[in-house]
């Protein structure tokens, strides 16, 4: 895969409760892994996913802290948060535990439209 | 130009509300599965700016007894419709 | 057109398997060729050779095997998915000690790599989701 396209993968399920978050984050991994260039963005119940001071899950998940510490690793930095959805949830961007720069509004449409492939989770 | 599938009814999930966020203004519509539910009123009218753009997949219409009473403005298609709407648009984006 | 379906519900208990198998027919009939089917999440329960289905209804793992044999589909399962949920082919039974396994040919476990090539490489992709 030598021309590397820009993959947007759109995180929506909070964590904890379903594997949706785990899943969408590891085919981000893996696009970041065979040289694409990946866009993150975290939209609806998706951005509790960085909400600050969470634990591991009591069943043994591993929560979701572990899994964005991979992201560095991989160099995906181009990590985005919806506005609309934090606004929603009584976030602010300041109070996430990992830096994403701020989705606008009006935002949303031009970042599907630009990208070459949508994964949706 | 994109299509987006739903497959929620737009009372029960927040989500019809982030496909309307997320359509770009040549953008197309397809209520499947339970988005069927979103084609007949009052619930249509979330999606009633999308005029000319917003369809509805017969059979999961026919199925949930919805034939008659899906809006007018709605298009309803058939499976080859829908494999026509993929055809047409560069790509789908698939929201549950 | 070359098209790829992401199937991500499990069968028997959301739509998405039974509007991925219309959705395929419908390509097929419209002259497209059809050239990969990639199963994750729940989806990987499609894969299952031992779903044993009243005769009354549809058998969707039998549907898939004649979409895989008629138009020379790859099905494949997302090995991460699969192995988590037990589904299991009989080399990777072999090497976690297991007794049996369920997935077989032509259902194939693949890496999630072909996800992200299948987008890439195909025409179009579309997903069904539970």
């Amino acid at each position: 895969m030598d021309n590397p396209q820009t993959i947007l993968v759109m995180l929506r399920h909070a964590p904890h409760d379903s594997s949706w978050l785990r899943e969408g984050l590891d085919v981000a991994l893996v696009a970041a892994a065979l040289g694409q260039d990946v866009t993150l963005l975290f939209l609806g119940d998706g951005v509790e996913a960085l909400r600050d001071g969470q634990q591991a899950g009591p069943l043994g998940q591993k929560g979701s802290h572990a899994t964005l510490d991979m992201l560095a690793m991989y160099d995906i930095d181009d990590i985005r948060v919806d506005l609309e959805s934090l606004t929603r949830r009584g976030l602010t961007v300041e109070q996430l535990n990992w830096p994403a720069a701020l989705l606008s509004n009006d935002a949303l449409p031009g970042l599907l439209a630009a990208s070459a492939s949508v994964f949706n989770f | 130009m994109l299509l987006h599938l739903l497959n929620r009814s737009p009372a029960s999930s927040g989500v019809a509300h982030d496909v309307l966020r997320a359509m770009g203004p040549d953008d197309r519509l397809l209520l499947i599965e339970s988005g069927v539910y979103g084609a007949v009123g009052p619930q249509a009218t979330l999606f009633s700016a999308l005029h000319g753009r917003c369809f509805a997949l017969a059979d999961d219409l026919a199925s949930r007894g919805l034939s008659e009473c899906c809006a007018d403005w709605i298009t309803v298609l058939d499976m080859q419709g829908f494999v026509m709407l993929t055809e047409e648009t560069q790509r789908t984006v698939s929201w549950f | 057109m070359r098209y790829g379906l992401v199937v991500m519900g499990g069968p028997y208990s959301h739509q998405a398997s039974h509007s991925a198998l219309r959705f395929a027919q419908a390509v097929v009939d419209r002259g497209h060729r059809l050239e990969t089917v990639f199963f994750y999440h729940d989806g990987v329960y499609n894969a299952s050779r031992l779903s044993a289905p009243p005769q009354d209804e549809p058998h969707l793992g039998d549907a898939w095997l004649r979409l895989a044999e008629s138009q020379g589909t790859e099905l494949l399962v997302c090995v991460a998915a699969a192995l988590r949920r037990g589904m299991i082919d009989e080399r990777e039974a072999r090497r976690h000690g297991k007794p049996a396994y369920n997935v077989e040919p032509p259902f194939e476990l693949a890496g999630l790599g072909q996800l992200v090539e299948a987008g890439m490489t195909h025409d179009r992709l579309v997903t069904f989701s539970p």
